[in-house]
């Protein structure tokens, strides 16, 4: 079989799926729900940015941030959240569900082969959830039209997005071709969805906790912490300001190390990080570039929920040899958001998955079958 | 299948779908013990059997969609299990279940259909607008699957498996759900097809519609082919005959003079059910019964030929 006659195949289902989900009046409810949600989000986002100027112009605050970072990121965040919620549903039941309906063996016995099934489904489902991305890029396009953020942004977290869509519509898909059941393959698919997007957290949490193990540091001195005297106190010229440590073994502008090392309990983040990587907003999260912070204007700025899980997930990663202050005597370095992303990691750890999950799918629907499972019936 | 040669060489080349010795689990289940069966070019073979005789099973084997756990299958000299594809190329399978995209309509359906079979796209739409025809649904070609009844469902369903033009032909119940005269287009669609040389499989309940179409006949029975023979052959053999007369009585006293033993009747309550060896021994009776004086006002077979086979076979429901 050629590429072209395979891939003839594929398209002839893919254009099948479509024509049927075209013509569900459920899908376009789901679309409309879902552009009012985000609207509504972008709307409630630039809403409460206003509030906050309003509040800090009163107390006369100067250096109002845009609004572009915050707006970008609520959309960003719900977009994710609703397409994990969304995906499934395009994809856990499309093959279960042409089993149950009868019309899997219709399509088996043709010369279409497992794959350009597995493909083809894949695709549609794929499209049909990509589409629900586009309704959403006026939001980012807003967002990011508020300043702050560059195209780049929106074109790579755009990017992410399918992708991590299309990891959740392969991940349906696999489940379906393995499953005999319509029902319980949503269900199975819905859980592995939260199994990605909680239960990495909670894994990492109690990995974590599992893997106490020390460090050699010793003892930090920050610099910039001035204990000033309480009111009414009488300053002790002895002890203001407190002498510095002697036997200082590091130091940046920020604080210094000194003193012996002693062994400190630390819990050995970079060994279950691979957990928190596969989490689908960790990956969108890390995979976003984000502006220099370590120049001293930017960097006491809040950071937004985005950039606060990849700088997260870097320190996971990092684990306490590095971020832990004084650890071994040394200060920590400051570019930790420069060290290597953790998102391939967690796409990759993803992929595997998902082609574990497809690969069972294939062989599911080989046919003439061998070993079937229990309670299946071919047609 | 009286030369014995080693098994590796192929057996001489059936014109047809030929099966022998298939047996298949489905893990404790042995829903087919041991089967054959020999459908030739240009016949219909009807398949029959109780429900649970492993019919569907057998028919998902030829179909290439289950393996057989052991057995051979040939489909025109091809074994589907070593190369599915040229045998799929061949063949067109009805499933008993309909499974129709009720959102498609019955053209896109077909067309799809012929997509998924590789047939070159120019030929597509012709293809299905004369599949349509013959099937009678051109006024509904462009209806959703979804608002055609259950016998136009049927029907789009046979459309679907003739859409590549095979070989083998397997239908599963295809006349379940139709109207008489759906039925009636059926049975003369399918010796169309036969006198196309096509080799044609029928798996029915309805007995006696099959004496209509069928050239010969399987039957199975608790995953086992317990007899294969043609109707002809199963015209020739012992059959029963229901009389009526006017007056019963008289007609149950000249039977008891003939000789002639009265079964219990599963007929009308005014008909009485005899057995009669052939249908040369049938004319005789008549002419007797005439002879005694006894009005006659009907005397027919009370079971048509495979419907008599099937009840002597004294299958056992389980």
């Amino acid at each position: 079989m050629t590429i072209k006659q395979y891939s003839s195949g594929v398209f002839a289902v893919v254009s099948m799926e479509l024509r049927q989900r075209l013509r569900s009046r459920g899908w376009y409810i789901m679309l409309g729900i879902w552009f009012a949600l985000i609207w509504l989000v972008t709307a409630l986002a630039w809403m409460s940015w206003k509030a906050q100027r309003n509040y800090s112009d009163g107390l006369g605050g100067a250096n109002a941030q845009s609004p572009g970072p915050l707006i970008f990121e609520a959309a960003l965040a719900f977009v994710l959240l609703f397409g994990l919620l969304v995906a499934p549903a395009f994809s856990a039941n499309a093959i279960s569900g042409d089993r149950s309906a009868g019309t899997l063996a219709i399509m088996q016995i043709t010369l279409l082969r497992p794959g350009q099934l597995l493909w083809g489904k894949f695709l549609a489902s794929w499209i049909a959830a990509v589409a629900f991305l586009i309704v959403s890029i006026p939001f980012l396009v807003f967002g990011i039209a508020q300043g702050g953020l560059g195209a780049g942004h929106i074109l790579i977290a755009l990017l992410m997005l399918a992708i991590e869509l299309g990891v959740v519509c392969a991940i349906g898909v696999g489940i379906s071709a393995l499953a005999n059941r319509p029902l319980f393959s949503i269900v199975v698919t819905y859980l592995t969805v939260a199994a990605l997007t909680f239960g990495t957290l909670i894994a990492f949490g109690l990995g974590m906790m599992l893997n106490n193990g020390t460090i050699q540091s010793n003892q930090v001195y920050y610099k910039t912490l001035e204990m000033g005297p309480g009111i009414g106190e009488k300053v002790d010229p002895e002890m203001y300001p407190p002498p510095l440590p002697g036997d200082i073994t590091d130091q940046n502008e920020e604080y210094l190390c000194y003193g012996p090392l002693i062994e400190q309990g630390a819990a050995r983040s970079e060994r279950v990080a691979w957990m928190l990587a596969m989490n689908p907003f960790v990956v969108v999260a890390d995979a976003i570039p984000y502006p220099d912070r370590t120049d001293t204007t930017q960097y006491y700025y809040s950071t937004g929920f985005f950039e606060s899980i990849s700088h997260g997930a870097r320190y996971a990663q990092a684990g306490p040899e590095v971020t832990y202050p004084c650890a071994n005597g040394k200060v920590s370095p400051e570019q930790l958001e420069k060290q290597t992303p953790l998102w391939p990691l967690g796409l990759g750890l993803q992929l595997l998955v998902t082609a574990g999950l497809l690969a069972g799918g294939w062989r599911a629907l080989r046919t003439p079958a061998g070993k079937l499972p229990k309670g299946t019936r071919v047609a | 299948m009286t030369d014995h040669q080693p098994q590796k060489q192929p057996e001489v080349l059936f014109d047809g779908l030929s099966a022998t010795g298939l047996a298949r689990r489905f893990g404790e289940v042995h829903a087919v013990v041991h089967m054959d069966l020999q459908a030739p070019s240009g016949q219909v073979t009807a398949l029959i059997g109780p429900n649970g005789a492993g019919k569907t099973t057998l028919l998902l084997m030829l179909a290439s969609l289950l393996a057989p756990d052991t057995g051979n299958i040939s489909v025109m000299g091809i074994d589907p299990v070593e190369n599915p594809a040229a045998a799929r190329a061949k063949i067109g399978w009805m499933p008993d279940t309909l499974g129709v995209w009720e959102a498609l309509t019955a053209r896109e359906i077909l067309s799809t259909m012929a997509r998924f079979y590789q047939l070159p796209k120019t030929e597509i739409p012709a293809r299905v607008t004369a599949l349509l025809e013959k099937v009678n649904l051109t006024s509904l070609a462009d209806q959703k699957a979804r608002v055609l009844s259950r016998g136009q469902q049927q029907r789009l369903s046979l459309a679907r498996a003739l859409i590549h033009d095979p070989q083998v032909l397997l239908l599963d119940e295809p006349a379940s759900g139709l109207d008489p005269g759906s039925r009636i287009a059926l049975r003369s669609i399918l010796r169309e097809l036969a006198a196309e040389g096509k080799a044609i499989v029928v798996s029915s309940h309805v007995l006696a519609e099959l004496d209509e179409i069928a050239d010969g006949a399987v039957f199975v029975n608790q995953g086992r082919t317990v007899l294969a023979q043609t109707v002809d052959q199963a015209a020739e053999q012992g059959r029963r005959y229901a009389i009526s007369a006017l007056e019963p009585n008289a007609l149950a006293a000249a039977l008891t003079t003939l000789g002639v033993a009265v079964e219990a009747g599963t007929t009308r309550r005014d008909s009485l059910t005899v057995g009669v060896g052939t249908e040369a021994d049938a004319a005789q009776l008549l002419r007797d019964l005439v002879t005694a004086g006894v009005a006659v006002t009907s005397f027919a077979p009370a079971t048509g030929a495979l419907e008599e086979t099937y009840m002597n076979m004294k299958v056992e429901q389980p």
